[in-house]
């Protein structure tokens, strides 16, 4: 946080320059000359197919196309796409429905639509959980790979901020679900970290320690819908300190994951 | 004679119309296309040229009600992704500065925190979530004109740390906020927070609530 602190106007600007790069990236505020591609179209090949002022289901539906109207595809929003007729009207439709429009093959289109079955064979995902670490809280973060179906890469960041303490832990972790094409699919996990004790300024005699330490635990990834799932885990850790006796601590979190 | 000027003026005759056909057969080779041209429809969607725009990055500002120690200017930064049509996902960083407790004020010359402790940083993860989508519709004064913005009322709920008084403490987060998207990847946000941590500065340990009231402007990539 005081690196944080210190490096803020940096960090402003680095904010700053990333925003503006992006929407150079757009030509929002330049005109390229180049022509742009064409944007692709569909045809209506439903009776018709709805579209809504938003993207988003509790937005009014504002105007239907007939079949075989031809819409244009401009830009996505969770799942909604952004269309246009030829009329110049602009409007939102789900995915769902522009799944069912054809292309100018005839064939029906293909889209990115995340489904149950991406929830297994999606190669990323991260998360954000939190929960309690030895009666403490915990924020933590993640990101991991899957390198078969049942097997996957872990790499964990957590805060936990106690009434004595603040720790920080770096862990590194494989994970194994025995059945990846449950909807509640359990795992299993074992790794080895790094864990950085800062007792709390108002303690006297205190003084920072970094200790290594290893975990094996079990869980649950619960697959919601479109591309995310809840995910539920208990650890139990060995912490592996420079004194007499090793420490044992039991963490559980509960938090939110997103596939790629 | 007359043959001979005949045949003279009938090879250039020849030569001439031979270089028309050619030259028009090279023009209708030009000329393939019709003169009224058909639409034509790409033949594939490719779905690379579809923008999607899920992530949202902005900066706010406000004030940061800091319990005991006044209200302060805060500003930070907010990134957001958006899951699907109503439940999102956000982060923030926020400054702030703690100024002096009543205490402090009546007892004169003293400093209960250096500087540096007053220094107030916070970050946070929360769940938010669109409850009430709408719309927003405005008049131009005087000229018959108007626009029609879309509009989200949404709830968060999230948690993270706050570096305060010299210990980074465990920090709930719960709020609302009103989202106008201006345009489709610019929007204005105004929103309202309240932070809970216990704090022991003060003698006793006590769940400090601090509301925080900013504005916005973010835009979606």
């Amino acid at each position: 946080m005081t690196v944080l602190v210190k490096h803020r106007g940096l960090l402003g600007l680095a904010l700053l320059l990333w925003v503006c790069s992006t929407h150079l990236r757009a030509d929002w505020w330049w005109q390229d000359d180049s022509p742009p591609a064409p944007q692709p179209q569909v045809q209506v090949a439903e009776p018709f197919t709805q579209w809504r002022s938003g993207p988003g289901s509790m937005y009014p539906v504002i105007h239907s196309s007939e079949r075989g109207e031809w819409l244009t595809l401009h830009s996505r929003k969770t799942s909604w796409i952004k269309v246009s007729d030829d009329a110049g009207r602009e409007g939102w439709v789900h995915v769902d429905d522009v799944l069912l429009t054809k292309d100018g093959r005839g064939r029906l289109v293909q889209l990115e639509a995340p489904r149950f079955d991406d929830f297994r064979t999606r190669r990323w995902e991260a998360g954000l959980m939190m929960g309690e670490f030895d009666s403490t809280a915990v924020n933590a973060g993640y990101a991991g790979y899957w390198l078969t179906e049942q097997l996957s890469v872990e790499l964990w960041g957590s805060q936990i901020l106690g009434s004595a303490s603040e720790i920080l832990m770096a862990n590194v972790n494989l994970l194994h679900q025995p059945f990846s094409n449950w909807r509640v699919s359990p795992f299993f996990t074992l790794g080895f970290g790094h864990i950085f004790v800062k007792p709390k300024a108002t303690l006297a005699q205190s003084e920072d320690r970094d200790d290594s330490t290893a975990h094996v635990g079990l869980g649950l990834r619960y697959y919601v819908t479109e591309r995310y799932f809840l995910r539920m885990e208990v650890k139990d850790y060995k912490v592996f300190t420079s004194r007499e006796s090793n420490e044992e601590a039991t963490e559980w979190k509960i938090g939110l994951s997103v596939f790629f | 004679m007359e043959n001979w000027t005949q045949r003279i003026f009938l090879k250039a005759a020849l030569c001439i119309t031979g270089l028309l056909t050619l030259g028009s057969a090279q023009a209708e080779e030009g000329e393939d296309r019709p003169l009224i041209a058909p639409d034509v429809r790409p033949q594939q969607v490719d779905e690379a040229l579809i923008d999607t725009e899920n992530f949202e990055i902005g900066a706010f500002f406000g004030v940061m009600n800091i319990e005991d120690f006044e209200s302060s200017a805060t500003y930070g930064a907010r990134v957001a992704y958006h899951l699907d049509e109503s439940l999102f996902l956000e982060a923030n960083i926020g400054f702030a500065e703690g100024g002096e407790t009543s205490f402090e004020k009546l007892a004169g010359n003293v400093q209960l925190l250096s500087d540096e402790d007053r220094e107030y940083t916070y970050y946070n993860v929360a769940f938010g979530y669109n409850i009430l989508p709408g719309e927003a519709f405005f008049k131009v004064p005087f000229v018959d004109q108007h626009y029609t913005v879309n509009t989200n009322f949404y709830l968060l709920a999230g948690a993270g740390a706050t570096d305060f008084a010299g210990d980074n403490r465990f920090t709930g987060v719960f709020g609302g906020g009103y989202q106008m998207i201006v345009k489709d990847f610019i929007a204005l946000h105004i929103s309202v927070r309240e932070h809970l941590y216990d704090i022991d500065v003060l003698g006793e340990t006590k769940t400090s609530f601090n509301t925080e009231v900013r504005g916005g402007l973010s835009f979606f990539f």
